[in-house]
């Protein structure tokens, strides 16, 4: 005869505000099976938890319903609580009566208490069909792959391989950096981007726990946490970097002039190119695209003069395989195309650049040799009007959130013009400022005193070309007038969104990934470093915008959880997963193709007993199972059970309401 | 259409080869102008194989016993029977070794009143799709339509249907002909013959027919190829045909207009998973 004990708690006026506790309670006290059932202001407290364990043991419970918060919130705790008592930790059952209905039913708090109610006549009469459960142990692969080599990138394949794990970093591009290696200073210390870059960039090129794999990606993702396994493509770079000494002949004698994308557009770079000079590694690679030899099969002119013979044309993409244990995503930004922007003539005016373009004129190493200059006539500028928020905040023609890292890097910008012209003047439009940083308020407040940057609280309307000049028509609001503003050069502070490959990465990884295409996090303040994928994190941009230092400290946090993930041998894993009876499975092997995590595998078993014939059935692997209940659902002759969610358990919560 | 001459010659050349074990195919009844299926191990049986607009029955259902499916079969199938072979095939049900395919472009066969069938009035596909041998001349693939009793039904009343479904699901005796029929019904343990399938019993009542039949024909939703075996098995006569009709409407609609078994390895509508499925509607 089963004992049932059920506990329901007030959390606070959450639950007690709109459901009738002690009626529930009185309610719950009339099923049959219900040896116990109490009331507590807070269950999950010690002294709530201490009421269960005293109560199993009082009343020879045999199993356990407490009503409170989704199980997400408080399920392992009362697990462990009963095990704590000395009863199997799967003989609990939670009746969600705060999610599910004292929050949703705040207007009808009869309803409320009467779904209530049901709720525990459906917990109670599932928890009599539970059985012992007992978790399974699973080895771990103690190797953690990174995707992306921006700073993000290498600052959590740094640490976690400070702690003595093997990392295997992919990179999309031919060296790592990513986009701070396209800064020129970075707020809000003006030190320069690249000195502080370049030496982590070599540490991880030199590491030995580090293995680095540049112009690549990852095309396939198996297996489950702590032992995953991936498919990298190494992409042909036509160049063997085994004997290239990175001596540069190929790219100087090379004739084919191709935008430099590292540089913005703004100059060429050779077919055959290292991104930029302090690239790691530093071995050139052959744009397949733009490269002669490989669109016409003439020229090689590259091969001629290289000393190494490293350039080799036939060279084709490579597929390696990885055993991996955890996974960091570091895929970092990309920005936004202001194009929509008609009413400013972009597109039309070549006076009108994005930020980033500005970004590597005033850089030293970039092509203007750290002199802003319009695109139209190569002058140097004396006014530039910046306008923030392009893009971001914009609900109509952009996106809505604020893209964070504007505010602070065009005041930057209205410094380092201050640097690079002293005679110029900033103009800048702005919606808002949000300087919310170590040092940001203060940094802003110096671009206005310091540069004398005029800021003009408002949108700009209309630009439009009056001679060589652009006119730059918006509305300040704190005068309420018109103003117009005759602009050298026009810097828009264009959005941060999120890559463009993100979302297909995400489905490679299984990973979830909101409307923006930025992956999400298992919970927003409690858990943002986690995917909701066991084993798999985030860092960096390819979360939500950030700066520097947010970034790094993401991509330490992801180094820390990896290495807690990797601190055993083993890892416990949650026995609640499918099972197969192969006498009744017709190996139709639909569940196979059902299968989100590749899960399901074929076996041979005899047709009968003793039988010398076999049949084809099939079979679940245990460790990769993660319970979803998909096969399950699919199979036509119920051969499939999920444990803890079985036919009898579901069955019997259907019948008691 | 009257292809017994070519299949016979088949056969007896099949047999000649050693390539079969057994031959599947008609036989004409012996007291009216109706077809049985007929399964021959024995080439002096040869002679009584025939094919005619009175061959209805899908004989890939004679694929579904053990003792069938491990040997070398030789097979007569119309377009629809063919569909239906492909997703066993698909399935792991059969092996396509094992199977010698003799496909039949299909002119449409004949109903009790000797009028054309709906469903050969309807086919969409009358060629077969998987064969060894191709006897007549192939006319393609037709346009979808939406069976013709499907469309009337819309037309009533909620209660109307409803009645009227009650009135079909008294009539069932749950003798299971239908599911024995169905090529595509080969489960080792079906699912309404389980203990724990509780919501399935009550024998003979109308709402145990209900589920019965609804769970099944959802079973065959997506799969199902309206050769309408079940419907010629039925001891009570019920319009078994518009519950899978019903499914295969919806499904066209819905689901980049998919008909089961056209395509090889194609699995059904409810068994793929692909990256490109759209995922809008998930939170």
């Amino acid at each position: 005869m089963a004992r049932v004990g059920v506990f329901v708690c007030f959390c606070g006026a959450n639950i007690a505000g709109v459901v009738d506790v002690p009626a529930v309670v009185q309610e719950a006290k009339k099923i049959k099976e219900v040896k116990i059932a109490i009331e507590y202001k807070y269950v999950c407290s010690d002294p709530g938890q201490q009421m269960i364990r005293d109560a199993i043991v009082q009343n020879r419970l045999t199993s356990v319903v407490v009503a409170a918060c989704s199980p997400r919130m408080h399920e392992k705790t009362f697990r462990k609580a009963l095990s704590d008592a000395g009863m199997n930790p799967y003989l609990l059952e939670i009746a969600n009566i705060r999610e599910h209905s004292s929050w949703v039913h705040q207007k009808d708090k009869k309803a409320a208490t009467e779904k209530a109610s049901d709720l525990i006549r459906m917990a109670v009469a599932k928890s009599i069909a539970n059985e012992q459960l007992h978790e399974i142990s699973v080895p771990v692969t103690k190797r953690a792959l990174v995707i992306g080599g921006g700073i993000a990138g290498i600052q959590a394949a740094l640490d976690i391989a400070d702690a003595r794990i093997p990392v295997t970093l992919v990179e999309k591009s031919p060296s790592i950096g990513g986009r701070m290696a396209q800064l020129d200073e970075t707020f809000p210390t003006l030190d320069c981007s690249q000195c502080i870059l370049t030496p982590k960039m070599v540490d991880v090129a030199s590491h030995p726990y580090i293995e680095l794999i540049p112009y690549s990606e990852v095309i396939e993702l198996q297996g489950y946490v702590g032992n995953y396994k991936v498919k990298i493509k190494k992409k042909a770079s036509y160049v063997d970097f085994s004997t290239c000494t990175g001596c540069g002949t190929c790219t100087q004698k090379c004739p084919v002039k191709v935008p430099n994308e590292f540089n913005m557009n703004i100059d060429k770079r050779k077919a055959i190119y290292t991104p930029f000079p302090q690239a790691v590694p530093n071995k050139p690679v052959i744009d397949a695209e733009h490269c002669t030899m490989l669109l016409k099969g003439k020229c090689g002119i590259c091969a001629k003069f290289c000393e190494k013979g490293s350039i080799n044309f036939k060279m084709v993409d490579e597929v390696i395989e990885r055993e991996i244990g955890a996974v960091v995503i570091a895929t970092g930004y990309d920005l936004w195309d202001p194009k929509p922007y008609e009413e400013y003539g972009v597109g039309r005016y070549k006076d009108i650049i994005t930020s980033l373009e500005f970004e590597r004129m005033v850089s030293a190493s970039g092509p203007t040799n750290g002199v802003p200059v319009r695109p139209s006539d190569g002058k140097v500028p004396k006014n530039v009007v910046f306008i923030k928020c392009i893009g971001s905040r914009d609900e109509a023609k952009g996106i809505e959130y604020c893209s964070k890292i504007c505010c602070m890097y065009t005041a930057k910008h209205a410094i380092l013009l201050h640097h690079k012209v002293p005679d110029s003047h900033a103009y800048i439009f702005y919606m808002d400022i949000r300087a919310a940083g170590k040092g940001y308020e203060e940094f802003v407040k110096r671009a206005q005193v310091e540069t004398a940057a005029t800021y003009l609280r408002g949108r700009v309307s209309k630009i439009y070309k009056k001679g060589d000049k652009l006119m730059v028509r918006g509305e300040d609001a704190q005068i309420g007038q018109v103003v117009e503003v005759e602009a050298d050069l026009v810097v828009l502070a264009t959005a941060v969104i999120a890559p463009k490959d993100n979302p297909a990465l995400a489905r490679l990884l299984g990973v979830s990934y909101d409307k923006y295409g930025y992956m999400s996090e298992a919970h927003p303040k409690l858990r943002p470093v986690e995917t909701a994928k066991a084993g798999i994190f985030l860092a960096g941009c390819t979360q939500a915008p950030k700066d520097i230092p947010d970034t790094v400290a993401q991509a330490s946090a992801c180094a820390a959880k990896v290495c807690g993930l990797f601190a055993g041998d083993t890892m416990k894993k949650d026995p609640m997963i499918s099972t197969i009876n192969n006498e009744f499975c017709s190996g139709c092997q639909n569940c196979i193709t059902v299968c989100p995590y590749q899960a399901i595998v074929t076996e041979e078993i005899p047709l009968g007993y003793g039988s010398k014939e076999m049949r084809t059935v099939a079979k679940i692997n245990e460790g990769v199972c993660q319970g979803c209940g998909s096969c399950v659902a699919i199979c036509r002759s119920m051969a499939i059970t999920l444990a803890g969610f079985t036919d009898t358990q579901i069955i019997n919560e259907i019948v008691a309401i | 259409m009257d292809y017994s001459k070519q299949i016979q010659e088949i056969a007896s050349k099949l047999f000649a080869e050693n390539k079969i074990d057994y031959f599947v195919g008609y036989k004409q009844n012996s007291f009216d102008d109706s077809q049985v299926p007929f399964l021959i191990t024995d080439p002096a049986e040869i002679p009584k194989l025939v094919f005619t607009d009175r061959s209805v029955f899908n004989l890939a259902n004679y694929l579904k016993p053990d003792h069938t499916k491990r040997k070398r079969v030789g097979l007569v199938v119309k377009g629809c029977d063919s569909r239906a072979l492909n997703l066993m095939l698909t399935e792991s049900q059969v092996k396509r070794e094992n199977v010698y395919i003799i496909g039949i472009c299909c002119e449409g066969v004949l109903n009790e009143k000797g009028e054309k069938a709906q469903n050969c009035v309807e086919c969409v596909m009358p060629d077969p799709v998987v064969y060894d041998e191709m006897i007549g001349t192939p006319t393609g693939k037709r346009e979808y339509k939406v069976n013709v009793d499907i469309r009337e039904l819309a037309t009533k009343a909620l209660e109307e249907r409803a009645d009227y479904f009650e009135s079909i699901f008294e009539n069932c005796i749950r003798c299971n002909a239908c599911r024995h029929s169905c090529p595509l019904c080969y489960c080792a343990k079906c699912c309404l013959d389980q203990e724990t399938s509780t919501l399935y019993h009550g024998a003979n009542t109308s709402s145990g027919a209900m589920h019965a039949l609804m769970t099944w024909s959802l079973h065959l939703a997506g799969r199902c190829v309206d050769c309408r075996n079940c419907e010629k098995a039925c001891p009570s006569h019920l319009p078994l045909h518009l519950l899978h009709k019903q499914n295969e409407s919806v499904i066209y609609e819905n689901f980049q207009q998919h008909l089961a078994g056209m395509e090889k390895d194609d699995r059904g509508a409810f068994y793929k998973y692909s990256l490109s499925d759209p995922d809008d509607f998930i939170l």
